[in-house]
């Protein structure tokens, strides 16, 4: 027994040892320059001499991964590509915020944290002015992104959007107005799902969709910048509409898990987004013979954006990675990896999953991101409470 | 007569039979099924999607764990969460020691308030104790170091490795260390001969769940360790978190598990084969 004992603690110490890895080296120091004033070829020289960059992701490991090693061959520059989760990485960044130099370069913005982020003062900007050929990218989404006014500090690197995915076995005649949805979710119960909005942006999209068409559509909210509670002073409508169906609504708890129970066969409709679609189709999570619309009645869309953090170790670096993403060469093959929509607006694609009539037609924008918070809010009160 | 005491033995067998096919029933669809099912969920051919009334996948193949060895950092995590773990349980056993004795032989005030500060790390949730713990690791330039990375799962293995040390320590009798004092011996000859041998089997314990809290602690490590360094769960977390991803996340989970499970059925049969023997103190 001692013997065992002593080999085991022995042996753990062996390995520990053997293994452990050595510390990061501190950063280069960069040329000093000042980033919203140099020419791009200075901040290019800049980027190399600090020769490498910190780049945290939570999606598309596959993609990214490629465009890391395309990163170091183009520019010599060593790419750390961080795939963690959205709410640790924020976390992370948050928890970071007030030491002078960070771990983070860059990194991808998405869903309910780009309020958070933003009201934190989280990012250095504004890249807009620093970005070549920033004006071929989503102008819409360079000033708002899900409602939140970001005012060129947040780069677009891509597009998607909302839609209704269905099992073209299982639904016939899918819906396209909110007459033909109700009547369908009657006829159908417990089929149609979408996710709480608090755990991911289709379900927002969704109870959007609702609040537009139960209290006298969007445009009232327009230009808001704070809300104005005689506006939402209706919602109860929405919220109405939504307690009398919850018997025969499946709310579920994410965006992804909708898109797992209708593989599992357990709806057959939910909304979800299009590049979630189709990595989850890509990699085995769903079945192949899946559709999606946008339907007449409109749902939001947006896309992801990428922010460099205001203590990031390689600022000049971060704006070349980000310069590199969102060139022609990667924004194409990002959709031939992940089918993930472009941001560029000078690309033709084929091959996606909505039709581009579908997102001209029937894509709507977001409220301003101060209703949203307060949709989030009632819905919990209102429906998941109740 | 013996009739009836054969009714009465054959009744104890099919009782006893009965419990042991309930037990096995119950293991296999607790553990049994899932582990199955992320087994069948990591050999899922990306071609052939497992999908609703499929009962099986219609084809297997490696590609998803060809995908998470191609296209993320699971060689690297690999290395450093066994490189971590060893050292982590080390320490937290030698940092548990003192403080497992003192809350297990003496009777000290506050002691009920100590045990349960020590499970603090482990009763509030992980990411605020990330949160909070980060801010001290920087200020001792401990984040994004070996060292940092070592001291953070040596801190969350603690409480555990305390907790069953202190158990082990109040169950040692006092007749015994009475005797052994009447014989001459001294604290060394006590520490060696007494303590060590009775709390081996909880050692092993506490070793067995200071490792698997270290190979499994995601929270602390993302916010101090990464990018410099990744673990095991890191990785999972891309796949298991906001963005799940069932094919892949099985085949982590499955990378992370299996040692686990292997470990554990070593010291298993450890514990067994001397625990006995260790608890008299005849080695």
């Amino acid at each position: 027994m001692k013997r065992t004992v002593v080999l085991l603690l022995g042996l753990l110490l062996v390995t520990g040892t053997l293994f452990a890895g050595g510390a990061k080296e501190a950063p280069k120091a960069a040329p000093k320059i000042d980033l919203q004033t140099a020419t791009w070829d200075q901040i290019v020289a800049a980027a190399k001499a600090e020769g490498e960059v910190t780049f945290y992701a939570w999606y598309f490991p596959d993609y990214f991964k490629e465009a890391g090693i395309d990163f170091e061959k183009k520019y010599g520059i060593k790419a750390n590509v961080i795939i963690g989760d959205q709410t640790a990485n924020f976390n992370k960044a948050i928890a970071e915020k007030d030491q002078p130099v960070g771990t983070i370069d860059v990194m991808i913005v998405g869903g309910q944290w780009v309020k958070t982020t933003m009201d934190l003062n989280l990012f250095y900007g504004p890249l807009k002015n620093i970005i070549p050929e920033a004006d071929k990218l989503a102008p819409s989404l360079w000033e708002v992104q899900e409602g939140v006014l970001t005012k060129g500090y947040l780069a677009p690197f891509h597009r998607n959007q909302t839609g209704i995915l269905y099992d073209p076995e299982q639904v016939k005649n899918p819906p396209q107005t909110w007459e033909q949805l109700e009547a369908w979710i009657d006829a159908n119960p417990k089929k149609f799902g979408f996710n709480d909005p608090s755990k991911g942006g289709s379900g927002q999209s969704f109870v959007h969709s609702v609040i537009a068409y139960t209290t006298g559509g969007l445009d009232k909210y327009k230009g808001d910048t704070d809300l104005v509670p005689e506006k939402v002073a209706n919602w109860d409508k929405a919220w109405k509409w939504l307690q009398d169906r919850k018997d025969k609504l499946t709310i579920t708890v994410s965006n992804n898990d909708s898109i797992i129970r209708m593989n599992g066969g357990e709806i057959s409709m939910t909304v979800a987004w299009d590049d979630n679609v189709s990595d989850m189709m890509a990699k085995g999570n769903l079945f192949k013979r899946a559709k999606m619309y946008i339907p007449k009645f409109g749902l939001a869309g947006g896309g992801d954006t990428m922010g460099v953090l205001k203590n990031a170790p390689h600022k000049a670096a971060a704006l070349l990675w980000i310069a590199h993403i969102t060139s022609k060469d990667q924004q194409i093959k990002k959709f031939q990896m992940v089918k993930a929509y472009p941001a560029r607006t000078d690309l033709t694609i084929e091959g996606t999953l909505l039709t581009e009539e579908d997102r001209k037609n029937n894509a709507i924008p977001w409220f301003p991101a101060p209703y949203k918070s307060h949709m989030i809010s009632e819905f919990v009160k209102n429906v998941m409470m109740k | 007569m013996t009739g009836t005491w054969n009714a009465s033995i054959r009744r104890k067998q099919l009782l006893y039979g009965s419990l042991t096919l309930f037990f096995v029933i119950t293991q296999l669809i607790w553990v049994g099924v899932p582990i199955l099912m992320t087994v069948l969920w990591s050999l899922v051919d990306p071609q052939h999607p497992w999908s609703f009334p499929d009962l099986f996948p219609q084809k297997l193949s490696w590609a998803q764990w060809a995908y998470v060895f191609k296209y993320t950092n699971i060689v690297r995590a690999l290395k450093t969460s066994y490189s971590v773990a060893p050292l982590a349980v080390i320490l937290s056993f030698l940092l548990s020691l003192p403080t497992s004795y003192v809350l297990g032989r003496k009777e000290i005030p506050g002691k009920k308030f100590f045990m349960l500060v020590v499970l603090l790390p482990i009763i509030m949730p992980g990411m605020v104790v990330a949160l909070f713990l980060s801010r001290v690791f920087s200020a001792f330039h401990l984040s994004q170091s070996f060292l940092g990375l070592v001291l953070a799962h040596t801190l969350m293995g603690l409480p555990y490795m305390i907790r069953v040390l202190t158990t082990s320590f109040e169950s040692i009798p006092q007749d015994i260390i009475d005797a052994a004092e009447n014989l001459g011996a001294n604290t060394f000859v006590k520490i060696k001969d007494i303590f060590l041998p009775m709390v081996r089997p909880g050692l092993l314990a506490g070793m067995i769940f200071a490792f698997t809290t270290s190979i499994e602690e995601f929270n602390l490590t993302f916010v101090i360790g990464t990018p410099t360094f990744e673990t095991i769960p890191t990785i999972l977390y891309s796949f298991l978190g906001y963005n799940f991803i069932r094919t892949n996340a099985s085949v982590v989970a499955l990378i992370m598990m299996t040692p686990n499970i292997i470990m554990l059925f070593i010291v298993e049969r450890i514990l067994k084969a001397d625990y006995l023997s260790a608890s008299l103190g005849k080695v």
